[in-house]
């Protein structure tokens, strides 16, 4: 058999933890397999050891069939691996092209050549149809944006097997799908693609061969033919998991959180919210669809207050917040989970004491007569730890060394016991596993169950239909109608998703 | 008015040339580290440490160039010994930096007493200076203004054409491009496989090399001796100007400018007979002073979040909102 990677009995230990144990992984060329498992199970570990950032305490790889070192990541650059990280390494003040041939510059009398750079850049970008503009610089870009980069950088070093961590976790449905035509076509011209992800259903719709990791071993290593989603889902968790309508009882309460012709503008200043009105209800989910970048993100931070309204008016238990600074909004009963973890969800460096901390330090018990009792704080982050079972060893270690999906449960675990009777959620459940994900859909439910006020944003139509009570969908600022959670016509929210006034609907 | 034609004159500007010299070597050093990702605290010492050896080298040899020689030699080792506290043993940039500046400062006072037997300053003793170069044709030229290009020590020409040169280095060549991205972004070039430790080490040499050379511009520059402690905070003001510039080559020029335009301003005063304590203080002074108003953009939120209600209340109607978006999104 012609094999692109094969790995066999890795083991890797950080301290007395151990991340992989006697992994054992065969890609074979020519085909896409998917890595799946829960949040902490290894996998971004067992890629970066066979990226060469970290080296195995046990084991042998060995790649086109050689068996090699692999100590640093030009050794497998070399070998014709490629790698596109979880968390995307870019240089904001850099432009696409120097981006791209960082590390392997173009260069004419020891000069970097631009303008060499910046054609090599539009060939690439025009073969493997990712368009980019060359000359502009990162800072600023999409996301969507940067992972093409990031791609094309791996494919300008003649990469044939190409390693994708979390590909999909940031991006849009769109992004999603021409992302995957875009992999289909590699495997077809004979490259090979490795790729983890927590969405099965794209698991099952492009994958070859799928492995399953659980607790750092490999449970099962399976052509996509031979499985089955719900298959899957047990090998992962170890149990079935319900992505069903969460069974609730009925909504009265007093409106906790309403908005009204509330108009924002972007970093760009274009209006990124046009006359946006709506209500929240004290246990009730009002949840908030649309395709990612349709003014969802500035939602949430107009009303946490990090983004100025130019009109209209927004007010938290019938108290005007527009304008107050975001310390004054949170102590009026507003908690929220910030779209994304690294930005401002947490401070990587900090321990996770630390980081659940932020905010409260001043509050008893964890603050008395101004100094801070760290004893209490980390007895509290223990309850915490366990009770949204975050994959940690304790409350001192720092947020970095964390699973993505882990460090988002530490800022769920810390928002949802801010004590705030108002929740606004930006994705809940990015790069979160399926388990997982099942536990913060509870959690969301017992803070409803709880009589809490919940705004819900959500690029998941899924997860909307499991919890939301009714969906508004946003299309490029505007609330475009709203559904009932109940009885939700998924091809009517696709359409306004897209654009489509609903009012237009019926005559179609 | 006469006073005035007598304080600004073409002498002043040949002045302000000569003592911002010093300062824009040493700067310009600093910005390889800063730009690295380093902060650089011990500018100071290696520049002092350079122009001690500087002096001590010239008398040895005979010549002003093995003066500069060993006086950047004593700089380098100092750069070294900084770089494998701080990018090999990982210790706190500042407490080295620091450690050094003070190690610079007790060795060249005790060196001086055991090599030279005095305290204070070494004058004179076979001390050779640098050589000045006369641009031949300048005079016919552009007449008295000639000063103005020629008659400088080597290192003056050596500073100012470093500015354009590391705008060059930093925007076209690989070492620079590699010296900004493990200042921005050191996990992308981690995953390139770009060592961040090598690229360190070479920034802080070229530091240290840069500074050497304006310790040796200091002692064999246009007074030919040593002095205790004669860099006499040179080296912090050129953290200062770093720290404003974010080691940007054309903002540190002109950091160094204004604060040599100072100096030599003071120069200026001092021979007018002002009280010298305080015309001693007038650079420092000017420096933070354009220093804070610089950084003062930065500073008052609350004063830029008042402006910010205002611009929004006068200029964002919703009407012209809706109707802008769609054309500039599309
Ligand atoms: N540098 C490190 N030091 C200590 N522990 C680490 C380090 N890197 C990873 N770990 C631990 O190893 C385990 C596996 O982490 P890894 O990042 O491989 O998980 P993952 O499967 O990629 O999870 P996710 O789906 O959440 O990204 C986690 O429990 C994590 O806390
Ligand atoms: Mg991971």
């Amino acid at each position: 058999m012609d094999l692109a990677v094969d790995l066999s009995g890795i083991t890797k230990r950080f301290g007395a933890f151990t991340a992989n144990s006697g992994i054992d992984l065969a890609v074979r060329r020519g085909e896409i397999h998917a890595i799946i498992g829960e949040n902490g199970a290894g996998k971004t570990t067992l890629m970066n050891i066979l990226f060469g950032l970290l080296q195995p305490d046990e084991g042998t790889i060995a790649i086109g069939g050689k068996t090699m070192i692999v100590d640093s990541p030009a050794v497998a650059i070399g070998q014709g691996l490629g790698m596109v990280h979880q968390h995307f390494k870019l240089v904001p003040s850099l432009t696409v092209a120097d981006n791209i041939f960082l590390g392997m510059e173009i260069r004419r009398n020891g000069l970097i050549d631009r303008a060499a750079q910046e054609e090599r850049t539009r060939s690439l970008s025009e073969k493997f149809r990712l368009r980019v503009d060359p000359r502009e610089r990162v800072a600023g870009l999409s996301v969507g944006m940067e992972q093409r980069i990031e791609i094309l950088k791996v494919l300008a070093r003649n990469a044939r097997t190409i390693i994708l961590d979390e590909p999909t976790a940031v991006l849009t449905p769109q992004e999603s799908r021409d992302l995957f035509r875009t992999l289909r076509s590699f495997v077809d011209d004979g490259m090979t693609v490795i790729f983890i992800s927590h969405h099965l259903e794209e698991v099952m719709a492009v994958s070859d061969t799928v492995t399953v990791l659980r607790d750092g071993r490999v449970v099962a290593t399976k052509p996509k033919s031979a499985l089955s989603k719900r298959e899957l889902v047990r090998l992962m968790v170890g149990r079935d998991v319900s992505f069903d309508r969460r069974p609730r009882g009925q909504t009265n309460g007093k409106v906790a959180l309403e908005v009204e012709d509330l108009w924002v503008r972007d970093d760009r200043q274009l209006a990124a919210l046009k006359s946006v009105s709506l209500s929240v209800r004290a246990g009730e989910i009002v949840g908030i669809a649309g395709v990612a970048g349709n003014g969802q993100t500035e939602l949430a931070e107009v009303l946490s207050g990090l983004r100025p309204a130019s009109h209209g008016r927004a007010r938290l238990h019938g108290q005007d917040i527009l304008d107050l600074p975001p310390a004054a909004i949170r102590a009026g009963g507003l908690a929220h989970v910030p779209g994304d973890r690294m930005v401002r969800g947490v401070d990587r460096t900090a321990s996770l004491s630390a980081n659940m901390l932020i905010g409260r330090h001043r509050r008893a018990p964890f603050a008395r007569a101004g100094v801070i009792d760290w004893s209490a704080v980390h007895g509290e982050m223990w309850t915490l730890i366990r009770r949204f079972d975050i994959r940690a060893r304790g409350p001192e270690d720092p947020a970095r060394s964390l699973s993505g999906g882990n460090i988002q449960k530490v800022v769920l675990a810390r928002e949802f016991t801010a004590g705030g009777d108002v929740l606004l959620i930006d994705q809940p459940t990015r790069g979160v596993d399926i388990g997982a994900q099942e536990g913060i859909h509870d959690e969301i439910m017992r803070q409803r169950a709880e009589g809490r006020a919940i705004l819900l944003i959500s690029t998941q139509l899924d997860e909307l239909k499991a919890l939301a009570d009714r969906i508004l969908i946003m299309f490029d600022g505007r609330i475009m109608g709203a559904v009932d959670g109940a009885a939700m016509d998924e091809d009517a929210i696709g359409l306004m998703m897209a654009g489509v006034d609903p009012a237009d609907m019926t005559e179609a | 008015m006469e006073v005035l034609g007598n304080l600004f004159n073409i002498a002043l500007l040949v002045a302000t040339i000569r003592t911002t010299t010093p300062i824009l070597l040493v700067a310009l050093g600093g910005s390889f580290t800063t730009k690295a990702g380093i902060f650089n605290i011990g500018l100071e010492g290696q520049m002092l440490i350079a122009a001690f050896f500087a002096v001590v080298g010239s008398i040895y040899t005979g010549s002003s160039l093995g003066g500069l020689l060993i006086g950047v030699s004593a700089a380098l080792l100092f750069a070294l010994i900084y770089a494998v506290l701080v990018v090999s043993f990982r210790a706190n940039e500042v407490v080295v930096g620091l450690a050094l500046n003070i190690l610079a400062g007790g060795m060249t006072i005790s060196l001086l007493k055991a090599i030279f037997g005095t305290r204070g300053s070494v004058v004179g003793r076979g001390i050779v200076g640098l050589p000045k170069v006369q641009i031949p044709g300048a005079r016919d030229v552009m007449g008295s203004s000639a000063q103005l290009i020629s008659g400088f020590t080597p290192l003056v020409y050596v500073a100012f054409l470093a500015v354009p040169l590391l705008i060059l280095v930093y925007n076209r060549t690989q070492l620079g491009l590699y010296i900004r991205v493990v200042g921005e972004k050191p996990e992308a070039a981690e995953a390139l496989g770009i060592s961040i430790a090598r690229i360190r080490y070479g920034a802080s040499m070229l530091c240290g090399l840069f500074a050497g050379l304006a310790g040796a511009h200091m002692s064999l520059g246009y007074i030919t001796m040593f002095t205790e402690n004669m860099s006499s905070g040179r080296g912090f003001m050129a953290v200062a100007i770093l720290i404003f510039s974010a080691g940007d080559p054309l903002k540190v020029l002109a950091g160094c400018l204004l604060f040599g335009f100072a100096d030599a301003f003071s120069l200026r005063l001092q021979s007018f007979g002002f009280p010298s304590y305080l015309v001693l203080a007038v650079p420092y002074s000017v420096a933070l002073v354009a220093l804070f108003a610089l950084s003062w953009r930065g500073r008052p939120k609350r004063l830029r979040e008042t402006a910010e209600t205002i611009r929004r209340a006068l200029s964002v109607h919703p009407a012209d909102a809706g109707r802008d978006a769609p054309a500039s999104r599309s």
